[in-house]
């Protein structure tokens, strides 16, 4: 079964907030990750149960995410950001450019998310690593934040991460 | 983008006399050179600590996955090398997502043990959190909320302003405050997940969706600094062991310019007529009782001292006395009714007090009551209302 047939229906989702800009800018300053995440998460949580602690969270983990792409991004092309909603959860969806040959990466990184020593890795990467890879970040969202995440097909050198994000639940 | 939202620096310090670490702020750095300090910090405390580290992160607003690994290296290798050292991370319930880091290192190595802060912490809290509290909260609301509408825009209150009401209870003032006044945002948040579930009910059944209660801890808020215009905090500081901590934080979240606003008792003044010295003597034990609990309920007219002391300016308190004169009398009996109830019932007993006392001190309640509903009886309740301003 191919990525594309695994997708739920897409219309259940209800667009909130989208932004784009160009990845050169996006670039220029590692801050844009903190500010980015810390704005997009305070607009979409406040008719949430508990807003404060619901942007908290969100914050956090699109916060990774962006992170991912600033690490991994090419400075050629826009980066574009989408939030949207079904009931007690949130789908972010997160495309940039990439450098040739990155996707192969996300692909293997994003399939052990859905593997049976997800956990295992995980702990064996905090307690070895020197610092997170991109494969532990997208372990943490999975373990810590209940994240499920697959790619989208794209065009070539850009990636598109799908992230699904039950925070309602874990917050309140 | 506007600079309102950039992240507050993060804090890094460790207090030798407890052996904590306390890590606070938001630690979001793209490479660890740029934590090289506190993490060097770290391991020297980590050298200088004997028997257990604590390592405190109950107000970490933010970590990011370079940050948490760096600190955990830190520990981990620490738990390699010294076998007589154990490690107590202290996370808070507020914010849930550390806690689920933290405890995977517990599952790394067996030294490393995680505990979530709560409410056990405040000494007068379970009283206070005690859910047969809520129906006083919303009566005592109705009957200081007459003389509150009035005083309140010398407070800085007025349309359009972005405010928050801290330690909220059921919430009800918020919607008071909605209605009468329209401010643009009005976030609530209390540390009691009862009466917080009951605000949420409420705003839904006035079709309130506009509200934003939240769960936290005032004395450590998630809360960004600089962003309300109005903070106020109703009968609260006085229940706080640590009153200064709690007025550090209403400053911090408040706007340079913009004001906080408390309100608190002076219960040795609560009177009535007839029995008045019966009265007198129950409410002067009242304030006793609460101070063995480490609560201040004689706090009212302390107020300037105290804002003054937060280094607020443009200090102004007034008082006012609510009665049994204010609506209908038998709201001002069922509150203390109420008050009796958790006072001499609860507080008391917990105490240890002997029952010739009890009886005594519940007596006075009931000459209050029998003052509120008497025809001629006159019974009061002080409130002193202050605010002052954040500097520019
Ligand atoms: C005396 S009540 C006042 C409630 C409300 N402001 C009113 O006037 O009705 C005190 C409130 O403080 C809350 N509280 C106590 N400790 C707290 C803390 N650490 N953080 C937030 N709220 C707290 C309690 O849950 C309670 O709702």
């Amino acid at each position: 079964m191919n990525a594309a047939q695994r997708q739920p229906v897409e219309t259940k989702f209800e667009p909130l907030l989208q932004f784009e800009m160009e990845m050169g800018t996006f670039l220029s300053d590692w801050h844009h990750c903190d500010q980015l995440s810390t704005y997009v998460a305070r607009m979409i949580s406040h008719n949430r149960t508990d807003p404060v602690r619901h942007s908290n969270f969100f914050s956090s983990a699109l916060n990774e995410l962006l992170e991912v792409s600033f690490r991994g991004g090419s400075p050629e092309g826009r980066i574009g950001c989408a939030v949207y909603r079904q009931g007690p959860n949130e789908r972010v969806k997160l495309s940039f450019p990439c450098p040739p040959g990155h996707r192969q990466f996300f692909q293997e990184a994003v399939a052990r998310t859905h593997r049976n020593d997800a956990y295992a890795r995980y702990l064996d990467a905090i307690s070895t690593d020197l610092a997170p890879s991109r494969e532990v970040i997208l372990l943490d969202l999975a373990i810590n934040f209940d994240a499920s995440i697959r790619l989208e097909e794209d065009k070539p050198r850009s990636v598109t991460i799908v992230v699904d994000l039950p925070l309602e639940g874990i917050v309140s | 983008m506007s600079t309102a939202i950039l992240s507050t620096p993060f804090q890094a310090d460790f207090d030798a006399n407890s052996q904590e670490f306390s890590l606070a702020g938001v630690i979001r750095p793209r490479s660890v050179d740029e934590i090289a300090p506190s993490i060097s910090a770290f391991r020297s405390a980590i050298e200088e600590a004997r028997g257990v580290l604590y390592i405190n992160v109950k107000r970490l607003a933010q970590m990011n996955n370079t940050a948490f690994h760096a600190f955990s290296r830190v520990v981990l290798d620490a738990c390699r090398t010294r076998s007589d050292i154990r490690f107590v991370v202290v996370t808070s319930s507020v914010v849930g997502w550390t806690e689920r880091m933290f405890r995977h290192l517990g599952k790394i190595e067996p030294q490393i043990t995680v505990e979530v802060y709560d409410s056990k912490f405040y000494p007068g809290q379970s009283f206070v959190e005690d859910t047969s509290f809520i129906p006083i909260l919303r009566t005592q609301t109705k009957m200081t909320w007459r003389h509150e509408r009035t005083i309140l825009p010398r407070h800085g209150m007025r349309p359009g302003i972005v405010m928050a009401d801290i330690c909220c209870g059921i919430g009800d003032f918020a919607v008071l405050v909605r209605k009468e006044f329209q401010p643009a945002r009005i976030v609530a948040l209390d540390h009691s997940k009862a009466s917080l579930a009951y605000a949420r009910d409420v705003a839904a059944n006035f079709g309130i969706s506009d509200i934003e209660y939240t769960y936290g801890d005032a004395s450590e808020m998630l809360l960004e600094d600089n962003q309300f215009d109005l903070v106020t905090c109703r009968h609260s500081l006085q229940i706080f062991n640590q009153r200064d901590l709690l007025l550090k934080e209403l400053y911090r979240i408040c706007k340079p310019g913009g004001r906080v606003y408390i309100t608190n008792e002076k219960n040795s003044h609560c009177l009535g007529e007839p029995r008045a010295q019966s009265i007198q003597w129950t409410y002067d034990e009242v304030a006793r009782l609460f101070s063995h609990f480490e609560m201040d309920v004689e706090l009212g007219p302390k107020s300037r001292r105290y804002l003054a002391d937060a280094g607020f300016d443009d200090i102004l308190v007034e008082s006012f006395m609510v009665t049994n004169h204010d609506g209908d009398p038998q709201d001002f009996a069922d509150v203390i009714t109420a008050w009796e109830n958790v006072y001499a019932g609860e507080m008391a007993v917990k105490r240890g007090d002997p029952p010739e006392f009890i009886e005594r001190f519940r007596q006075g309640f009931r000459d209050h009551i029998f003052a509120a509903l008497h025809p001629k009886g006159y019974a009061g309740w002080p409130i002193w209302a202050a605010s002052g301003r954040k500097p520019l």
